[in-house]
């Protein structure tokens, strides 16, 4: 039986996505481009995968790599199959793992209230005590970025330093590993590597729960699968066994570009290696009108790595809002202020009530920076779009810290964020070490330590003794914990000084809560709301009259009218480090695709743009640019 | 899918409790004992309803005691609930797809477990009792995520829906349209449309055909149709007589269930019969609700729970006794409590719960095969649990020892050496010292099978006694209710149950027994070799040196009739075999006698016996042991 919205949805599909959508069972392989609707060939399997069972109840695994594109894709199954949305599994690889942790980690003794520290400060700190404790060398504080390499690569801290050539760095390495480690499990905690690692070492020690992921989980669905890394793929493989073979990839090797981050087109070999999956190309995009089109194939053919056996893409697009030779644009400037300030001028001329449908995006932040303020003199609302591992103002972070403290009494983490929000809110200037010391002595809480001293600063101020007193009163029943959030909400000032930082992680915070609502139920306990908001980005949601700025890593998946890409210059797309690895090399490659990714995100309209000159060096314009085929003007424009 | 154990604290009679269930599980004890409290707490844990008045729970279901006279301080009540699969797949799988989120995994046998805890206490924000279902991983923390989401409950209880069927069962409630079973049954006939507007003609034509047999029917409807002239309505009304139901549903509602005891009797509505049939009509109005339409109602790998409190209610004996067969063909599990011993008689011994009320509140005893200690898996214990040719697992899947024996000394301290030097380890060894002490209570199938073939005729009244005394024979049994008469203290009275145990298997049998269920005993016997062997093999069975001296006597003497002769009985005796005709005896001597007693033992057994009781001063002269004996018995522990 098929409801009428999923019918819809099915007759809507081209010839090429109803052949993946209806795609049973074993292993399959979809090439899939920019704009061909790897989206809805996903959603709308999933949905039908469900709708032609409804007497059975197994379920159906889908993986992404953001929250937001798991909320879109599960938001879409449930219109298309409201009544089996239960039967859908849809998340990213951490989410997903941090779910098998919550059942089943209690085998490789982890609890299901584990908190996760999302940020490097946090885990900075936890090294560091590790460090102390163990009597290891401070210096070694900055180990943390290898230690997370090793974690990627699924390597446990026994034995990690025979990953090294050196015996002594290994030794070291490993005892610094192992400390980080067991302070972690001491708290009570994992950091985003682990939940990736230790899923894997679940799974690895007890092949029974990969088992039953198989029994339960009848057919697996991974979106951007070229950018799954090597212990991401290592993990799907260990689950998968030796039997398993209902998997379902979409990916683009011209879109790899996390390469930095593990991600590579081996993870694309092995798959085809180790599950000999058939093969389906979506070459047609929706998106981008021909120009464009025409455009990324000509730069994307210079490239190597990448299936040999790909069809160019093709231009699917038929209602155009521009002729043909109106789609993209080449601009040069004589600086890369001067470019930040046309750009800006042009965007100003814009309706603004379009310019929620406009982008610009940069290989690396500093030219975002530039066409923020730009955009700012002309009075165009504007935001730096990117993850967010945090809130920007106190106020939020106080919040945020108190849950967390009120929760984990002994977390001098949380007092230490919760105390510097609150004395930057209110310009109080209560002392951590004071506080720590008093607790030594009274054995009250810290956070009711925290509350003796703080109120001393505060004087008579109202609202400040006020929520020092709501959060005394909700740290002894942290059960109450929405009662005390909405407390606090209607005491967050609408603007002050840094009344931009207040409205977006307003917003921030009530998109989290929704989202958040909607995986685990909107009764989740504190824990579990701590666990779900630690692993998502605490960016606001864009305004729908603010233009988007986005670096290319950030634009992925992403789609606006109007895209501007600007520092089309050597040296900044390509980047320095790609030209030093040489010309043929996979750094170039990799550079090559920022672009690929970059062009491919318009839907009406592009504009390139480079500077004779960025930060004071002259600069030759972007090798991509030609490799494009457009001819570039003589003179930068005035 | 079934209830395997069930935990409770704090609840009603109940401070704490650890009961294991099969697929029939019997309770008994006296009343107020608890019993009721365990299926309560099956019943609460098992259904909530959102919103609904009377789910949950009030201040009357905390467990009060000296130390805590106030319900709303003190510590929650706490059920916990487990289901585990016996071996992998058991349960079906659309029972695993459907609460996969909930389910934990022993991931070395693949054997699925649930755990469900249900905990309440006073809060004060609330002004209420809130009760909170969650459930739980195998180190009995709560599971987050998905798992801790409120449709698993939901879910879950569909898989196990669970039917109260209490001691007064009235049979006009069960079989009324609005019942449990019958009105849901009922519910789901169907009568074909064509079927149903026909009935519906000829009930009208019908209906017409009787009001105008006789006027006055005619005229009752005409003098009823005023009412819409005082009724406060607008619209003329119109009131008619129906004689006739109105439609299918109607005849269906009024539906009841005649029955015949036998050819030739007159068929009469249930409601009609003796009360042992109406008892036993709601029992299989039970079982055709479960085989009919059960998994419509709920799912089709749903398993009814049946708390059943006593099924033998108003039943003579005789049907009581095969009630038992019955009950356990009944679908689903059975949870159920019982007063009658003929019931009991063919229970079989692993499925006996003696549910007790003592000073510290309810305790309820079993013959488990196994005995768990819910401690942390380590390596260490793998060689263990190796060597230990199955004796010893580790059930992953509750995070639990499991001994299915009793632990021999060297295992245990192996066990004891393999979680030393741990921060947890003092708790650690607490649990496995429990394990092993309840596991030397251990009760092999073997023996249970022996006592099933001897003891068939006593096993339903020493069940329902308080204390037990162990004696050889039917001599020795005559002649203790006899003294004890005597001496004040009737056995009978005081719920003593006198086991003449060579008759009925071996005494050490009825010693661990006694010691495994938790009834209070001694034993006689003679002071011969025979029944000083009898000592030793009680003792065999891991009792201490003070248990033996306490809860064994025997006869300095030798054995009965040497004693009573050596309590200088000689004339009493030889006045009852002479008034048996044996007139020579006046004159026989020591030896004589007691051959004349051997040969007629309990003959004269009775006699004296008799006498005992209505003679205290010769209850006063009988062998001592028998008389400490019985002093014992009062207060015995």
């Amino acid at each position: 039986m098929i409801d009428s919205a999923l019918s819809i949805a099915l007759s809507e599909l081209t010839e090429a996505q109803r052949v993946a959508v209806t795609w049973r069972d074993g292993p399959m392989f979809v090439l899939a481009g920019p704009g061909s609707g790897k989206t809805r060939v996903l959603t709308t399997r999933v949905a039908k995968l469900l709708a032609d069972t409804p007497d059975r109840s197994f379920r159906v695994l889908a993986l992404t790599f953001t929250n937001k594109a798991a909320d879109e894709m599960s938001a879409r199954v449930t219109a298309l199959v409201p009544e089996q949305e239960r039967r859908a599994l849809i998340g990213t690889f951490h989410s997903f793992c941090m779910q098998m942790l919550q059942q089943h980690g209690s085998h490789i003794g982890i609890n299901p209230d584990f908190a996760i520290y999302s940020l490097d400060v946090d885990r900075q700190e936890i090294l560091r005590d590790a460090i102390k404790q163990s009597g290891l060398n401070q210096d070694d504080v900055r180990l943390l970025s290898t230690i997370d390499k090793l974690k990627s690569q699924l390597v446990q801290p026994a034995g990690s330093a025979r990953y090294f050539r050196d015996p002594s760095d290994g030794a070291r390495v490993e005892q610094v590993y192992t400390a980080y480690e067991a302070a972690l499990s001491q708290a009570n905690a994992l950091d985003f590597g682990s939940l990736i690692a230790q899923a894997h070492r679940l799974v690895t020690d007890f092949p029974g729960i990969a088992g039953r992921y198989r029994k339960t989980y009848a057919y697996w669905m991974f979106d951007e699968f070229q950018d799954t890394n090597d212990g991401q793929y290592r993990l799907i493989r260990t689950l998968a066994g030796e039997d398993f073979r209902n998997v379902f990839a979409v990916a683009d090797d011209d879109q790899i570009i996390y390469q930095w981050n593990g991600a590579s087109y081996q993870q694309i070999q092995r798959f085809r290696a180790d599950f000999s999956p058939q093969e389906l190309q979506l070459p047609t995009n929706y998106r981008c009108p021909p120009a464009i089109v025409a455009a990324a194939n000509r730069l994307v053919v210079h490239n190597l790595q990448r299936t040999a056996a790909k069809q160019p893409l093709e231009a699917g697009k038929t209602s155009l809002k521009y002729s043909d030779e109106q789609h993209i644009r080449v601009l040069r400037y004589s600086t890369d202020d001067v470019e930040a300030a046309s750009i800006a001028e042009g965007i100003a001329k814009i309706d603004p009530a379009r310019w929620g449908e406009v982008a610009v995006l940069a290989r690396t932040r500093y030219m975002l920076e530039k066409l923020q303020s730009a955009l700012t003199q002309k009075q165009v609302n504007a935001v730096i779009s990117q993850r967010r591992d945090d809130f920007r103002s106190p106020q939020f972070l106080w919040l945020a810290a108190v849950l967390r403290q009120a929760l984990r009494p002994l977390d001098r983490r949380a007092l230490e964020t919760l105390t510097g929000a609150f004395n930057r809110w209110f310009g109080t200037d209560a002392r951590i070490d004071l506080i720590i010391t008093a607790t030594e002595l009274t054995e009250r809480s810290l956070l009711d330590e925290w509350a003796v001293a703080v109120k001393t600063g505060l004087g008579d101020d109202f609202n400040g003794n006020a929520l020092v007193d709501l959060a005394a009163t909700f740290a002894k029943e942290p059960e109450r914990f929405r009662q005390f959030v909405d407390a606090v909400l209607a005491m967050i000032p609408a603007q002050d000084d840094e009344a931009s930082d207040i409205a977006e992680d307003r917003a921030a915070w009530s998109d989290l809560v929704r989202s958040i609502g909607k995986t685990i139920g909107r009764n989740a306990p504190l824990e579990q709301f701590l666990q779900e908001l630690a692993i998502r980005s605490k960016e606001a949601p864009v305004g729908s009259n603010t233009v988007t700025l986005m670096t290319i890593h950030g634009a992925k998946g992403k789609e606006f009218d109007h895209v501007y890409v600007v520092g089309m210059a050597e040296d900044i797309l390509p980047s320095f480090q790609s030209l030093k690895a040489g010309e043929n090399s996979a750094e170039m490659e990799e550079e090559r695709r920022n672009c690929f990714v970059a062009i491919t995100r318009a839907r009406e309209w592009l504009c390139l743009s480079y500077a004779d000159n960025y930060r004071g060096w002259s600069k030759q314009p972007s090798r991509f640019l030609s490799e494009m085929g457009f001819a570039l003007p003589d003179q930068p424009a005035q | 899918m079934k209830i395997s154990r069930l935990k409770i604290s704090n609840f009603r009679s109940i401070k704490e409790a650890d009961i294991q269930f099969g697929a029939v599980t019997v309770l008994i004890g006296t009343n107020n004992a608890g019993k009721s409290a365990i299926l309560e707490a099956i019943r609460i844990a098992l259904t909530r309803r959102w919103g609904q008045r009377g789910t949950g729970f009030t201040e009357y279901d905390v467990h009060l005691c000296d130390g805590r006279p106030d319900p709303k301080v003190g510590d929650p009540v706490v059920i916990e609930v487990e289901l585990q699969e016996a071996v992998a797949d058991e349960w079906p799988e659309d029972l695993h797809s459907e609460l996969e989120d909930i389910i934990q995994l022993d991931p070395v046998t693949d054997r699925a477990s649930i755990i469900m805890r249900v905990s309440c206490s006073w809060e004060a924000a609330e002004e209420s009792f809130v009760p909170r279902w969650e459930f739980l991983n195998v180190d009995r923390n709560p599971l987050a995520g998905r798992g801790a989401r409120a449709v698993n409950l939901q879910e879950f209880f569909q898989f196990l829906p669970v039917f109260y069927l209490e001691a007064l069962r009235d049979v006009t409630d069960e079989f009324s349209s609005r019942s449990q079973f019958w009105g849901k049954l009922l519910r789901t006939v169907q009568i074909p449309e064509p079927l149903e507007q026909k009935s519906k003609r000829i009930f009208d034509l019908l209906n017409r055909r009787l009001l105008d047999a006789d006027p006055l029917l005619a005229n009752l409807a005409t003098g009823l149709s005023h009412i819409s002239r005082v009724a406060a309505s607008d619209a003329p009304g119109l009131a008619d007589l129906r004689l006739l139901p109105l439609n299918t549903w109607d005849i269906l509602s009024k539906a009841e269930v005649i029955y015949q005891t036998e050819g030739g009797k007159p068929w009469l509505p249930l409601a009609r019969h003796g009360q042992g049939v109406q008892s036993l009509s709601v029992m299989f109005l039970f079982k055709a609700f479960v085989e009919l339409i059960l998994n419509d109602l709920y799912r089709p790998e749903s398993t009814a729970v049946l708390a059943l409190e006593e099924p033998e209610t108003h039943l003579h004996p005789q049907a009581a006794r095969s009630l038992w067969h019955h009950i356990s063909e009944l679908p689903g599990q059975k949870i159920v409590t019982t007063h009658s011993p003929y019931f009991l008689q063919h229970v079989p011994f692993r499925e006996i719960r003696v549910v007790r009320v003592e000073a510290n509140g309810t305790t309820v005893s079993a013959l488990p095969r196994q005995f768990r200690a819910p401690v942390p898996h380590v390596p260490q214990i793998d060689a263990i649990i190796a060597d230990s040719a199955g004796l010893i697992t580790y059930d992953r899947g509750l995070n639990e020892l499991v001994v299915s024996g009793a632990l021999p000394q060297n295992q245990y301290r192996s066990l004891l050496m393999a979680y030393g030097g741990r921060p947890d380890t003092q708790a650690i060894h607490a649990a496995l010292r429990k394990a092993s002490d309840a596991s030397q209570e251990f009760i092999s199938d073997a023996e249970l099978e022996q006592l099933e073939t001897f003891a068939r005729r006593i096993r339903g009244e020493i069940f329902f006694a308080r204390r037990w005394l162990l004696v050889e024979g039917p001599s020795d049994y005559h002649l203790v209710h006899g003294i004890a008469k005597g001496l004040g203290y009737d056995l009978d009275e005081h719920g003593v149950a006198v086991i003449d145990f060579q008759n009925n298997g071996s005494p050490e049998i009825f010693a661990v027994l006694a010691r495994a269920l938790g009834y209070p005993w001694l034993a006689v016997v003679d002071g011969d070799a025979a029944g000083l062997g009898y000592i030793d093999r009680i003792t065999a069975r891991k009792f201490s040196d003070e248990e033996k001296a306490r809860r064994t006597f025997s006869l300095p003497a030798g054995y009965l009739e040497q004693q009573l002769i050596a309590d200088g009985l000689q004339n009493e005796l030889k006045a009852i075999l002479v008034s048996f005709g044996n007139a020579g005896a006046a004159n026989f001597d020591d030896e004589k006698l007691i051959t004349a007693l051997e040969n007629d033992k309990s003959g004269y057994a009775a006699v004296l016996a008799k006498q005992c009781a209505e003679n205290p001063a010769l209850a006063q002269r009988m062998p001592e042991p028998f008389r400490n004996a019985i002093l014992a018995l009062r207060g015995l522990t």
